[in-house]
């Protein structure tokens, strides 16, 4: 059963929305493309006054197929590994005309974890007041699903299959936030799509500081992760609430808060939802370990980031994501 | 054909020329399906519709979507066994929701200041329908049929309206003034009220086919069932729903030390507890069914309301389930006790139950006297034709009597119907069969699919603990006082919010926050389905994202046309 | 106007500030250093409003300029060698998206081996990266050529390199005229890209293009590098009016008119051969054509001036290794469309910074006469310091 339309046409209440969207539909992500919903809810939060720089990758490729563009924002890619400069520049410029406009920068995993890190560096190091944004999604998608340093463990891309000799990645997901934590930038912060206000949150916190600022957003990829079309988020939940992917802050490199996981769930509840993680799930003594392997790291993030709720909070795992009638989310 | 542009940038929002709605496989349809509340309230109320005006602040609007079905809340949210609560979904997650405490309280707040039902005037042809008998059946069916634009005439036997509601529930669970305020109102909406009219006394059914459309029949069944024992009644003995309305009416009650009532439906709880209260040290229960419980099969529960069953063992009332009484020991002309025995029901050949009493189980309960509550059945004055020598009516569920065109029936004097709510359901359903047999229109299309746990998405919610409700501790209860307190108005709205509001659209914008295509639009104004949200086709990819994050199951996904 | 000594580097960090830039990047690298040393030093000064991004490596360096530019910026940045490879990426990206920059490449070798030498194979290894690249013969030019620089850019949509020999140029101490502020206020005006990232007008800009429209976008690029011979010219000629100076515009000629030879080169060589020119004048006449432009490639100009001549030697800085001179390959193509065009002798000379002297001229001259030139030599091989396989 269709429902009747209101009497105003979709193209007039797109244009009647009560928020600003930054990134418009026609753009050509796969179907339950968490990035293009990342996206989105970063630049929503944003708003028009920035200029972003973006990486080559998905996230840049299927939202400017010229003549058509899906940003509602000035937007600027110019190649893999120089995103963190080309925004450092614009800021430069920004600065020297005295204009306030944010500028923010995009990357992919790829784009942040491994060729643009050294831009990437250079930019914090000299603390732009730059808001630089990674969608993780744990590989190079945009290629055909390549291992990055941000794939995790074990898991299968097309250059770390699992074999005979292998079970995947052989190594470990490199733990960036680390590394940008020491250098001491005003602000860092780890987010998923499965929170979307925590990450709007993080978004103006991430704006509203004077100097650099860097969030990972961790972003499901169906295609990539081979989770179906409509579970991206239920997988980006399970990520936190696993201790996988821990939801954390921090100032000047030091820890100021952490979500806590009111429900811890064993790490399979995740990896079960995954293609990626498939082999894994074999009758086979080294899948059974890389299992236990996984849940040891998931266990030993919990431990480091004290991850495990003491008493229910409205801003814990289960509480972040609650709804209320007539929307409109807290922070 | 496009013309390059310089370093070939491209226009804000250009993407919107490409049209990605032609990848999607299947789409995503908003879709008001059934709560479970809604579909097991027999009064047809849609508690979540309402829940979901109060949670917005409206609590006037709240009770008028409750009245639309059910006219008397401030009663049924007393008085009712609430089914709906048994069968919410939050039940399943944490605990249901205080839906029968919300339901008194809009009741109430419609009391206190005054709101009236909205009604429209009739107009001057509207057509007459008849309706006999003022308990909630009757006056559900009167009012509905008002609503629906005819002119009504209520007959009624006794000098009040509210049949057993008014002759028979104890004001500790009804306060006559919450009864008097509720049917008050309902019978000034328009509708002409005869008291003192009695069928089968004063007219008879073809007199008032004579200059009514239609006549619905709803005298409940006001006869108590012969009882005895192997044929031995004890000497005074009266039905108990006798000494209950007597009490009511004239305040006397009988002084024993010591009683046994047989029956485990209302009458029987109810009149051992004002038993109770009035003095009397030793007030039993004999039933055959169960206290209700966990674990209790729903069929061996006893009839009585689970709420009063409980409340009643506090107060001192001793049950025997699984009982049946074996012999009366009567001494000279009085009742010494009773031998009862241990008894089930069992499911014995072709799916029939049958009571079974177990021999070498008897035992002997000292009593000074027994009073039978073991039901009621249609005083056929009047109806005889209807009844054609059964004990009940047998409406079809749109209270239609087959071969009685224009003759509609419903409430107790149909077999099978025991509470309030299912009188006010009945008198609901046969207003609607009224108006369509008169209209020559169809009835209402069927049912909506029933929305379940797993159809919701839960991660969206928070546990929360349902909303105590107090009770008056059990040394200072007595007839007149009320039991159970009223829930405040403002505990109301926060239990409000705890309401899934399955199958129905919460606003909460999960689904425009969430798609990664910008699909789905919000709307000020509301959509036909009564949302805020509209799917652009044009550029939904059927993802199904949106279906599997909404946490009230409001969106289905549908096959590509 | 009073000339005042400068080393080169020092001239044209002066001429890049006299261009009022908004932002510079910086990194180090020799001999290409002095330059931003220079700027840093103007702007700690406070002499030049500017910020300085001192880069982590010249990827970013050009990475930092192209963002600056776009938004909304006028913006340089400066490099040689290793650090104008690094950039290679990004100097196709800029270009692409017709942004206006300049950069200054003191030239030097690319190693492997690691030299410090000059010669052009750096700014060869980008030439098809779709900027314009004007190669400067002295300080002076250097100076000139930085103001053009600006202008032509911003006014063709084009980034463009300038490029300085390495420390034959930049190292240097020289009397050179330095222009006023206001001159070059009025020569270059301020910076206005057409296509400012702006949230008022919020463009995007690096998209992705199919095949449906690459020969086109390829063919508008190239076409207006071509149309930039006309801002070249056009800059040299009003900056002339202005200053009485002129750096010969896409290229020039000196020399004997009827001397029917004549040895083309790029950069400062130039120098040394001018003054072998003007000392062997009886023993060996010939003109020398300096090539300014070498990107756009002034085919039409270099017909003209090699009307009448029977013996070009193009001498260059750098090899296409496995072909031969760059240059050269493309002088023959361009002299080729001549009715009867004279015979192009192609060598490389003075490669990772080996001296130039002025006896190469006579040798040169003499060479063209050559009864079977070879198609392409490095004119000062000293075959014996080969091991013998490789002589
Ligand atoms: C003690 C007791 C406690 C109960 N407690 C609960 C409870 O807690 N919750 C619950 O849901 N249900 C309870 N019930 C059951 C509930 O009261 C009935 O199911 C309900 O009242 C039936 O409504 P009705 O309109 O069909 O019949 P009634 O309430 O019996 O009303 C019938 C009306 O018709 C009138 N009438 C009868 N014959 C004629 C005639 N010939 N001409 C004109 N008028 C006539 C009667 O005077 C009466 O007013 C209780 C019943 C009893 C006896
Ligand atoms: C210098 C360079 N190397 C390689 C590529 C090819 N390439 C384009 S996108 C991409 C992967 C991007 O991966 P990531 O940054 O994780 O973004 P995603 O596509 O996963 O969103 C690669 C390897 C490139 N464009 N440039
Ligand atoms: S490959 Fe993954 S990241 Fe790329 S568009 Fe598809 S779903 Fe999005
Ligand atoms: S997700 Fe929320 S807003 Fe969307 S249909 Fe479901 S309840 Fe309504
Ligand atoms: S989330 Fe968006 S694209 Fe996916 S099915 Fe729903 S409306 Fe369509
Ligand atoms: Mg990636």
């Amino acid at each position: 059963m269709t429902l009747e339309q209101p009497t105003k046409s979709c193209s007039e209440l797109r244009r009647a929305q009560p928020v600003f969207r930054g990134l418009e539909a026609g753009h050509r992500a796969c179907q339950g493309c968490g990035q293009a919903l990342a996206a989105r809810l970063v630049t929503e939060a944003i708003g028009p006054d920035v200029l972003i720089a973006n990486a080559t990758g998905c996230l840049e490729v299927f939202t400017t197929a010229w003549p058509q563009s899906a940003w509602r924002v000035p937007w600027l890619h110019s190649v893999f590994a120089n995103t963190a400069a080309v925004a450092s520049g614009m800021e430069a410029a920004l600065k020297a005309q005295k204009r306030n406009t944010k500028v923010v920068a995009f990357g992919g995993d790829g784009g942040t974890f491994d060729i643009g890190l050294q831009a990437l560096s250079g930019m914090l190091e000299r603390n732009h007041n730059v808001l630089y944004v990674c969608f993780d999604n744990e590989a190079y998608m945009n290629t055909g699903v390549q291992r990055s340093s941000s794939t995790p463990h074990a898991a299968e891309t097309t250059t770390s299959p699992p074999g005979r000799e292998r079970a995947g990645k052989r190594h470990l997901k490199k733990d960036l936030v680390t590394i940008i934590a020491a250098h001491r930038i005003p602000y860092a912060a780890t987010a998923t799509v499965a929170y979307p206000s925590d990450l709007r949150k993080k978004v103006r916190r991430g704006l509203q500081v004077e100097g650099a600022a860097f969030i990972v957003v961790h972003s499901p990829c169906p295609l990539g992760w081979g989770h179906e079309n409509a579970l991206g988020i239920e997988v980006a939940r399970l990520a936190v609430q696993t201790g996988l992917y821990p939801m954390i802050e921090l100032e000047r490199g030091e820890l100021v808060g952490a979500m806590p996981i009111r429900e811890v769930h064993p790490v399979t509840d995740y990896l079960r939802l995954q293609d990626r993680f498939k082999h894994l799930f074999a009758d086979d003594p080294r899948a059974r370990e890389e299992l236990e392997h996984l849940q040891e790291l998931a266990n030993h993030n919990i431990e480091v980031y004290g991850l495990r709720a003491q008493k229910p909070d409205r801003f814990d795992s289960e509480g972040a994501d609650t709804v209320r009638r007539g929307g409109m989310r807290t922070a | 054909m496009a013309t390059l542009t310089r370093g070939a940038f491209a226009k804000p929002g250009t993407s919107l020329q490409f049209k990605t709605g032609d990848w999607r496989l299947q789409r995503p349809v908003y879709l008001h399906r059934n709560a479970p509340c809604h579909v097991a309230c027999p009064a047809g109320e849609d508690p979540q519709a309402y829940l979901a005006r109060l949670a917005e602040g409206n609590s006037q609007a709240a009770w008028e979507t409750l009245v639309a079905a059910n006219p008397l809340p401030a009663i049924t949210g007393r008085v009712c066994h609430h089914p709906c609560e048994s069968s919410c979904n939050r039940g399943d997650y944490d605990e249901p929701l205080a839906i029968h405490g919300i339901e008194r309280t809009l009741g109430d707040e419609a009391i206190l200041h005054g709101w009236n039902y909205p009604v429209r005037p009739l107009s001057s042809d509207a057509l007459r329908v008849a309706v006999v008998g003022a308990g909630p059946a009757g006056l559900s069916a009167a009012y509905h049929l008002t609503r629906l634009g005819y002119r009504v005439s209520l007959f009624e036997a006794e000098s009040e309206a509210g049949g057993l509601l008014a002759s028979a529930i104890p004001a500790y669970r009804l306060p006559r003034s919450v009864l008097g305020d509720e049917i008050a109102r309902l019978l000034s909406v328009g509708m002409t009220f005869m008291p003192r009219t009695r069928l089968g006394r004063d007219f008879t059914l073809d007199d008032l086919r004579a200059d009514h459309r239609a006549i619905f029949i709803g005298v409940g069944n006001q006869r108590g069932r012969q009882w005895s024992v192997d044929g031995v009644v004890p000497r005074d003995s009266r039905p108990g729903l006798d000494i209950l309305k007597e009490w009511l009416s004239i305040g006397s009650l009988p002084a024993y030390k010591s009683v046994a009532i047989v029956g485990g439906g209302n009458t029987a709880v109810d009149l051992a507890r004002v038993l109770k209260f009035s003095g009397i040290p030793e007030v039993h229960i004999i039933s055959y069914r169960a206290v209700p419980g966990p674990g209790v099969a729903a069929e061996d529960v006893m009839r009585a309301t689970a709420r009063e069953v409980r409340q009643a063992i506090e107060e001192g009332v001793i049950i025997h389930e699984h009982r049946g009484v074996r012999r009366l020991i009567i001494r000279g002309e009085r009742v010494a006790g009773v031998e009862m025995v241990h008894t089930k029901k069992l499911t014995r050949s072709a799916g029939r139950r049958e009571t079974v009493e177990f021999e070498g189980t008897e035992t002997i309960l000292h009593v000074e006297q027994v009073i039978p509550a073991v039901g009621q059945e249609v005083d056929p004055a009047g109806l005889e034709m209807l009844l054609a020598g059964h004990p009940f009516l047998h409406p079809d569920s749109w209270g239609r009597l087959e071969g009685f065109e224009g003759i509609f029936a419903g409430g107790d004097v149909r077999e099978g119907a025991a509470t309030v709510s299912d009188a006010i359901g009945d008198g609901r359903r046969a207003a609607l069969a009224i108006d369509s047999y008169l209209r020559n229109s169809a009835l209402p299309a069927s049912q909506r699919p029933v929305v379940r746990l797993n159809d919701l998405n839960v991660n969206y919610f928070e546990p929360q603990p349902r909303t105590k409700i107090e009770l008056l501790p059990v040394g200072e209860r007595n007839a007149e006082r009320e039991i159970e307190q009223a829930l405040p108005l403002s505990h109301a709205g926060i239990e409000s919010h705890r309401c899934f509001s399955c199958g129905e659209c919460m606003s909460c914008d999960n689904c425009w926050t969430l798609c990664p295509d910008n699909a789905v639009l919000k709307t000020l104004e509301e959509t036909a389905a009564g949302d805020h949200y509209v799917f652009d086709y044009d550029y939904c990819k059927g993802c199904a994202l949106c279906a599997h994050e909404c946490p009230s199951g409001y969106i289905l996904m549908e096959p590509e046309p | 106007m009073a000339q005042q000594p400068l080393e080169g580097s020092q001239a044209i960090a002066q001429a890049v500030a006299l261009c009022r830039p908004q932002v510079v990047a910086a990194y180090p690298i020799t001999p290409q250093t002095h330059i931003v040393e220079n700027l840093a030093k103007l702007i700690a000064d406070g002499k030049l409003a500017c910020e300085l991004v001192s880069v982590e490596s010249e990827f970013s360096a050009a990475s930092v300029v192209l963002g600056a530019a776009a938004a909304g910026s006028r913006a340089y940045t400066a490099t040689s060698s290793q650090g104008l490879l690094l950039m290679t990426e990004v100097l196709f990206n800029i270009a692409g998206l017709r942004v206006p920059l300049v950069l200054t490449c003191a030239n030097r070798t690319v190693g492997a081996p690691v030299s410090l030498g000059n010669d052009h194979q750096d700014s060869m290894a980008v030439r098809d990266a779709g900027w314009v690249q004007l190669y400067c013969a002295d300080n002076q030019e250097a100076i000139d050529t930085t103001i053009h620089a600006f202008r032509i850019a911003e006014r063709c949509e084009l980034p463009v390199m300038v490029c300085v020999d390495g420390f034959t140029l930049t190292h240097t101490l020289e009397p050179l005229e330095v222009p006023a502020q206001q001159q070059v206020d009025n020569f270059v005006g301020p910076y206005a890209f057409a296509r400012t990232l702006k949230p008022t007008d919020p463009i995007t800009l690096g998209t992705v293009l199919s095949h449906e429209f690459y020969p086109e976008v390829r063919h508008a690029h190239h076409r207006a590098l071509l149309d930039a011979q006309e801002e070249i010219v056009a800059a040299d000629r009003e900056w002339h009016a202005l200053t009485g100076r002129s750096t010969g515009g896409l290229l020039s000629i000196e020399g004997p008119p009827d001397a029917q030879t004549a040895i083309l080169t790029i950069g400062s060589i130039l120098g040394t051969l001018a003054d072998a020119q003007a000392e062997y004048r009886d023993q060996a006449p010939a003109k020398l054509i300096k090539l300014r432009a070498f990107r756009p490639f002034p085919v039409d100009a270099l017909k003209q001036a090699c009307e009448g001549l029977r013996e070009l030697v193009v001498v260059e800085r750098a090899v296409s290794l496995g072909s031969g001179g760059i240059i050269a390959a493309e002088v023959r193509a361009a002299l080729s469309e001549m009715s009867s065009p004279p015979r192009v002798h192609s060598y490389a000379i003075g490669l990772g910074g080996r001296d130039v002297p002025m006896n190469a001229y006579p040798k040169l001259v003499a060479a063209a006469q050559s009864e079977s030139p070879p198609r392409f030599a490095i004119f000062d091989l000293q075959p014996a310091k080969l091991p013998a396989e490789d002589r």
